[in-house]
């Protein structure tokens, strides 16, 4: 240690200003050399007073008069000690890293910027940005500032660590000690500071509470710090506790923390408030909906269960023109209740041994589900020849009205038995010696049992008591039955052949002449034969013909044949053969020639192209259209009191005269009980992809007996209680409640359903259905 | 489809459709929640035959019976095939499913579902947004760049830390000359309202469901009311609610009219009882999303909630014509429709048109140049939205928004006029999320602002929509969010007051966002309208066209 007198380094040198670099030089050079107490004469000079680590440990002390530059101290180090005698630059202390720093006047902006250790302490005010960008480093104390007054606008921006101190004394602005937006993103340190301000940076820092040590830290550090900037008086009147407050930085986790109200708040407090209850729609919704999950249940739900059972047709049913339920009889079979599944067939039937059992294509397993996805149908037959056995159900007392029905075949039959059924009585005219049309004198022996035909007709008997044969009624008569009956159904058949117009056609022998003579064994066909209209009935004189000797048959047609099912099946059997096309130009001797000149040797030649109704009886109230009756949908002909059903009205299946006089007696039923006449119901039929054929083995080819159709059959639309939708219900909100009366239903609890659509989409017989829920307001 | 085969024209296969679900039966719980939220109907649990063919080592093949068919039924979900009901992508059943295990995947097949949507000879209809072929890099707004990087050559500021105050105006604004002889001779100065430069553009009360519109009005009035963001929202066409109309909120609203006036009458019926005025009033001649189309509300929509506040009887649908039907030119359109909509309000509030972004925009500009009373321009480009359309429209017609704007904004430059007819840009702004850049961009090549309307469905309230056509059925009133749907079973999902919060984070977020673009630029309390100095992009003609930099 060289003196203890002050060196002197000037900033001035022959009249000249020295550069900063120079100045610099020279302090260096003189904490080199060993001198420890430098006074600078300063003009304006940069950066003064740092960097001064040579003395080593040895403290240095830099006296700095005149005015100095920006960055006084900075890079400072801990040995020094910087005493400005006057106000202060820009940037006072400017990332010091460890001097002491002591102005003893005003110190501009930028104090303290980036300050990292070392103290400032300012006997004034301090401009803009001061203690911005501080740090503390865990290595060493951190860094203080201390100022007398206030500081300038943006104090304290980014500070990360140190103290600051605002006393507040003889402030610049005696309203806001902390100038304009202090603290904007402070994230660490403290200011404790005595004076009003204009707030701070919320977002960033908070004001807590002076504890203890703190206080204690404060004032002794205080009198530290007046005792420097030659102020030592105003300990006192700084050190009133409650006149300080402390700043200190947010937690990055506190900051996290908005301070805005909640929105929450906002609608309940201003929003709700100005526009009222209920906010924007209050007046126009219900205030009290609140938000809704996604899923749902109850009146919330989008879709909803329904349990629809029997509101839709089975295809079976649908498919049969005569309209028996067969899912319904198999059902019957399923509870153990084969005699009701036998009897019911007699509620739609005369004849279901006959017609189901034998002679029906079996439309309903036909259209059966199970024919969708190439399974075997439940074969109905099976139950159509038991029915021969079924009792009669019982028939209600005659309620005294009378309808004639003309023609005693199946369509006559069957109006006759329905509206029996429906307590009328039925008089049947026919012109034949026996009932039964051409069932009885048509079809061939080979294709139904006559023990069985023979059984229907004497039930048909027993039900239709007022029968009379070897009837013609002609058109006089016809007019006296419209007196002495409510109704007259015209049920005659088809039974005039059509023939063609060709040289040698008196040769043809009408199928049904053929049919008619075969039947009683009395027709000859020779060896060969050959039929004209390769349908059906075409098909029967076929089998017949070979019954009767023939074994060169032919039957031929201008297109591909119609013919189908047992009758087709059975000439096949007998070696029929089928040609088409084929065009008919006269019938010789030798047999059938065709419009290409080749003849067909036949022995005979039989023509089976249709039949006609023979309507000639017919009063002219009833109107024929291309040779047949004009009937509306309920079989009403334009002559209200008069009906018609079967051939007459349109050449069909046997099931479609049956289903016909099931239908027209219902009709005639209703308008004698002057109602508005039923059209047959109006349910549709169900939708087979609502079918769940995927539960059924879809190898079974063959059923051992009824019991095993019963079980494959997929009662559409029909709840078969099989409890697959109370299983499969994720919710547990299926159950089946009894209804007392021995019926049962599925229901679907709301509370719990979620509308999935599960049951739905499992219910192997389709008979669940998701359907919209109710719309809501 | 039946099991045997069946098919028709129109049958389509899973592999056909264009979003596919891929269901995990291990992690299936059957618990039957995507079934029951699944808006369309697009699975349903499924029945399924399972068979165990049981063969013992032939070896010991004793019996025939040892032989065996074994069959089970399992479930599972199952997606249906028809038109009717293929699958839209939404992805709620994915969102409900408590294992993960479905989930919509879109089909590595070109999709052949577009070729049947037109049933009964009907054009594809929806709602949603343009649908681009592929996902694009992002649209020529996402590819602008911003270039001038003040730092030492301008004050560079601070976005964090720097105050910014980024206000627009909206309404005529006089050269000063016409200012200051107004003003001597206290003459009318047309109204002008200084507002946040991101407007909420013209969504309708119909289109939008209640909780959806009543979430972004609450949304707006918290930022002006607690944040001092003085951010305005559109009604679109379909009127008002009557108490928005009697608050003090009716200050942040624009309001709009449309070529079907609905919800007018009751809007004038509430004038008298107006606390405040709206905000400014929108003339509506034209769409970004179906330009030349009208509007169009189906009957399902019209609730008696919608019916009350458009005016109507429930249960009707609600057409807009394409256009206004008593005007015939221009001049006429403009003259009429501008004056009536001023004398509302006693020439307080601004008018202004908002036309679909067009080729003949500038015909539609220079007519306003020459009306003292035009208050602004705003274009919607193609990439706006709609709630309903025809899908040509949406994907074929229209004028993307930066050319438009920027030709008009250099058309008012050459007149001299640029700072006196704001002009406002829409449809796709930030469609592929960069919404700041988005607008930023537009407003430096010429827009005194821009309004979004999807991006606040997708941001403020999850609308699942896409450019790749996902979801895109708000037309059909089955939004699965509620953000467009009117039964209250679909919209009460929506809560409101998380839709408010949403709109706030979104426009803070913006807000910070802007301030990111602008600050390094030296901009802080002006926008930097038409500065495209600060604009450029890497590809020459688009650089060419936008008369801004190329860059490389």
């Amino acid at each position: 240690m060289k003196e203890q007198q002050f060196y002197r380094v000037s900033g001035l040198e022959d009249g000249r200003r020295l550069e900063s670099r120079i100045l610099e030089e020279r302090l260096q050079k003189a904490v080199a050399d060993g001198h420890r107490r430098l006074l600078v004469e300063a003009y304006g000079h940069h950066g003064i007073g740092g960097r001064l680590w040579k003395s080593g440990d040895e403290p240095v002390h830099v006296r700095i008069e005149g005015p100095p530059g920006q960055r006084v101290g900075s890079m400072g180090f801990p040995n020094t000690r910087i005493e400005i005698m006057g106000p202060a630059s820009d940037d006072t202390g400017w990332l010091n890293a460890g001097a002491d720093i002591v102005v003893h006047g005003n110190a501009a902006n930028g104090t303290a910027n980036a300050m990292a250790q070392g103290k400032i302490y300012v006997a004034g005010n301090i401009g803009a940005r001061g203690m911005t960008m501080t740090k503390h480093n865990p290595r060493f104390d951190p860094p203080e500032l201390w100022v007398l007054g206030s500081v300038g606008d943006y104090f304290a921006e980014f500070m990360a660590g140190g103290i600051a101190v605002i006393c507040g004394h003889n402030p610049q602005n005696p309203e806001n000690i902390l100038g304009y937006r202090p603290c904007v993103g402070m994230v660490g340190g403290k200011i404790y500071f005595r004076g009003p301000h204009k707030g701070y940076s919320q977002a960033d820092a908070k004001l807590i509470a002076i504890s203890d040590a703190d206080w204690d830290w404060l004032i002794n550090n205080l009198r530290i710090f007046l005792e420097t900037v030659r102020c030592p008086d105003l300990y006192s009147r700084l050190t009133r506790r409650e006149e300080w407050q402390l700043l200190t930085a947010r937690s990055p986790h506190e900051k996290l923390v908005q301070p805005r109200r909640s929105m929450n708040v906002f609608n309940r407090e201003v929003w709700d408030k100005e526009l009222g209850r209920g906010g924007l729609l209050g007046d126009l919704l219900d205030p009290t909906q609140g938000p809704v999950p996604v899923i749902t249940t109850g009146h919330l739900r989008r879709f909803v269960p329904v349990w629809e059972n029997r509101e839709y047709k089975a295809p079976c049913e649908a498919s049969c023109p005569t309209g028996i339920p067969v899912h319904e009889r198999w059902r019957l079979v399923r509870e153990g209740r084969i005699d009701e599944a036998v009897d019911l067939a007699l509620a739609y039937t005369p004849f279901p041994a006959t017609v189901c059992g034998y002679l029906c294509p079996n439309l309903c397993m036909q259209g059966c589900t199970r024919k969708v996805s190439n399974m075997a149908p439940p074969d109905v037959s099976r139950l159509g020849k038991a029915s021969l056995t079924a009792d009669l159900p019982p028939f209600p007392p005659i309620t005294g009205k009378g309808v004639a029905v003309i023609g005693g075949g199946p369509a006559g039959i069957s109006i006759a038995w329905q509206l029996r059924r429906l307590g009328h009585e039925a008089v049947i005219y026919d012109t034949e010696r026996t009932l039964g049309g051409k069932l009885s004198f048509l079809i061939p022996k080979t294709r139904i049992p006559q023990e069985v035909l023979n059984a229907e007709l004497e039930r048909v008997r027993k039900v239709i008591p007022h029968v009379y044969v070897e009837q013609r009624p002609g058109a006089q008569e016809i007019e006296q039955m419209k007196l002495d009956y409510d109704f007259i159904v015209i049920a005659v058949g088809a039974q005039k052949p059509r023939v063609l117009p060709i040289p040698g056609k008196e040769r043809l022998v009408p199928a049904l002449s053929f049919l008619r003579q075969s039947k009683v064994d009395q027709a000859e066909v020779g060896k060969r034969v050959v039929i004209i209209g390769a349908g059906n009935v075409g098909c029967d004189a076929a089998t017949e013909a070979y019954r009767l000797g023939a074994e060169e048959i032919t039957l031929i047609d201008v297109q591909q044949p119609l013919s189908f099912g047992k009758e087709r099946e059975a000439a096949e059997a007998v070696g029929a053969r089928f040609r088409w096309p084929c065009f008919s130009k006269a019938v010789t001797e030798e047999g059938l020639e065709l419009t290409t000149g080749e003849v067909i040797p036949a022995d005979t030649v039989i023509i089976s192209i249709g039949d006609m109704p023979d309507l000639d009886f017919l009063p002219g109230s009833v109107t024929v259209e291309r040779g047949f009756i004009k009937v509306n949908d309920m079989y009403q002909t334009t002559d209200p009191q008069i009906f018609a059903i079967g051939d007459a009205v349109k050449l069909g299946l046997l099931t479609d005269a049956i289903g016909a006089g099931r239908k027209a007696a219902r009709a005639i039923s209703d308008i004698l009980a002057d109602k508005i006449p039923s059209q047959g119901g109006t349910q549709e039929m169900i939708d087979y992809t609502r079918i769940k054929l995927e539960y059924f083995d879809p190898r079974l080819e063959r059923f051992e007996d009824v019991a095993a159709c019963a079980l494959q059959c997929s009662s559409c639309g029909t709840c078969r209680d099989c409890g697959v939708c109370i299983n499969v219900c994720p919710q547990a909100a299926i159950s089946r409640r009894e209804n007392g009366n021995g019926t049962f239903e599925m229901v679907a609890d709301p509370d719990k359903c979620i509308g999935c659509g599960f049951c739905a989409a499992a219910c192997p017989c389709g008979v669940w259905n998701l359907v919209e829920n109710e719309p809501l307001e | 489809m039946f099991a045997n085969g069946f098919i028709g024209p129109d049958t389509l296969s899973v592999k056909d459709l264009p979003w596919q679900i891929h269901w995990d039966k291990d992690k299936c719980t059957l618990c039957g929640r995507c079934t029951a939220v699944c808006p369309v109907h697009a699975i349903e649990l499924g029945v399924h035959r399972k068979r165990l063919v049981q063969t013992p080592p032939v070896g010991e093949l004793a019996r025939k019976h040892d032989l065996a068919n074994v069959f089970q039924v399992f479930y599972g979900i199952r997606q249906k095939t028809d038109p009717a009901h293929a699958c839209v992508g939404c992805a709620m059943c994915s969102l409900v499913c408590p294992n993960g295990s479905i989930i919509p995947c879109r089909s590595d097949e070109a999709d052949k579902l577009k070729f049947h949507i037109n049933r009964g000879g009907y054009p594809r209809r929806r709602g949603g947004r343009r649908n681009v072929p592929e996902q694009p890099p992002g649209g020529i707004l996402d590819r602008i760049k911003f270039t001038r990087i003040s730092m030492l050559t301008d004050p560079a500021l601070d976005a964090g830390r720097h105050e910014f105050e980024l206000r627009t105006l909206l309404g005529r604004v006089l050269p000063p000359e016409e200012s200051l002889r107004l003003y001597r001779e206290q003459g009318w100065v047309p109204p002008v309202r200084e507002i946040y430069p991101l407007i909420i553009g013209s969504m309708s009360f119909g289109a939008l469901s209640p909780a959806m519109w009543e979430g972004l009005q609450m949304g707006v009035a918290y930022l002006n009311e607690e944040l001092g963001i003085p951010v305005r929202i559109c009604t679109g066409e379909g009127g008002c609610p009557p108490r928005l109309l009697r608050s003090r909120f009716l200050k942040y609203v624009i309001l709009q009219i449309a070529s079907g006036y609905f919800g007018w009458d009751e809007i004038i019926h509430a004038l008298p009882e107006m606390k405040e005025d709206p905000c400014a009033v929108e003339i509506k001649y034209g769409q970004g999303a179906k330009p030349g189309d009208g509007g169009l509300l189906m009957w399902y929509k019209v609730n008696k909630l919608i019916a009350a506040i458009r005016g109507v009887p429930t249960g009707v649908s609600l057409p807009s014509p394409p256009t206004h039907q008593t005007k015939y030119s221009i001049e006429e359109a403009v003259a009429k429709m501008i004056q009536s909509m001023y004398m509302a309000w006693g020439f307080r509030v601004p008018v202004y048109p908002k036309i679909s972004g067009t080729s003949t925009a500038l015909a539609v500009l220079n007519n306003l140049t020459r009306n003292p009373y035009a208050a602004g321009l705003a274009i919607d480009g193609e990439d706006g939205g709609t709630g309903a359309a025809y899908n040509v429209s949406m994907d074929h017609m229209g004028h993307p928004i930066a050319s438009n704007i920027r030709d008009c904004y250099l058309n008012l430059v050459k007149v001299g006029q640029q700072n006196e007819i704001p002009l406002f840009a829409g449809g796709g702004v930030g469609k592929y999320g960069n919404l700041a850049a988005n607008a930023a961009a537009l407003i430096m090549l010429g827009a005194s602002g821009v309004q979004i309307g999807k991006y606040m469905m997708q941001a403020a309230a999850g609308c699942v929509g896409s450019e790749s056509d996902r979801c895109n059925i708000c037309n059909i009133g089955l939004c699965p969010k509620g953000i467009t749907a009117q039964d209250p079973r679909l919209y009460r999902r929506l809560d409101p007051e998380k839709v408010a919060e949403r709109v706030v984070d979104v426009f803070l977020a913006f807000d910070t966002e802007l301030k990111k673009i602008v600050a390094p630029l030296g901009r802080s309390t002006s926008l930097p309208i038409g500065m495209s100095d600060a604009l450029a992009i890497n590809d020459r003609s688009a650089a060419e066209r936008l008369q801004i930099k190329y860059v490389v």
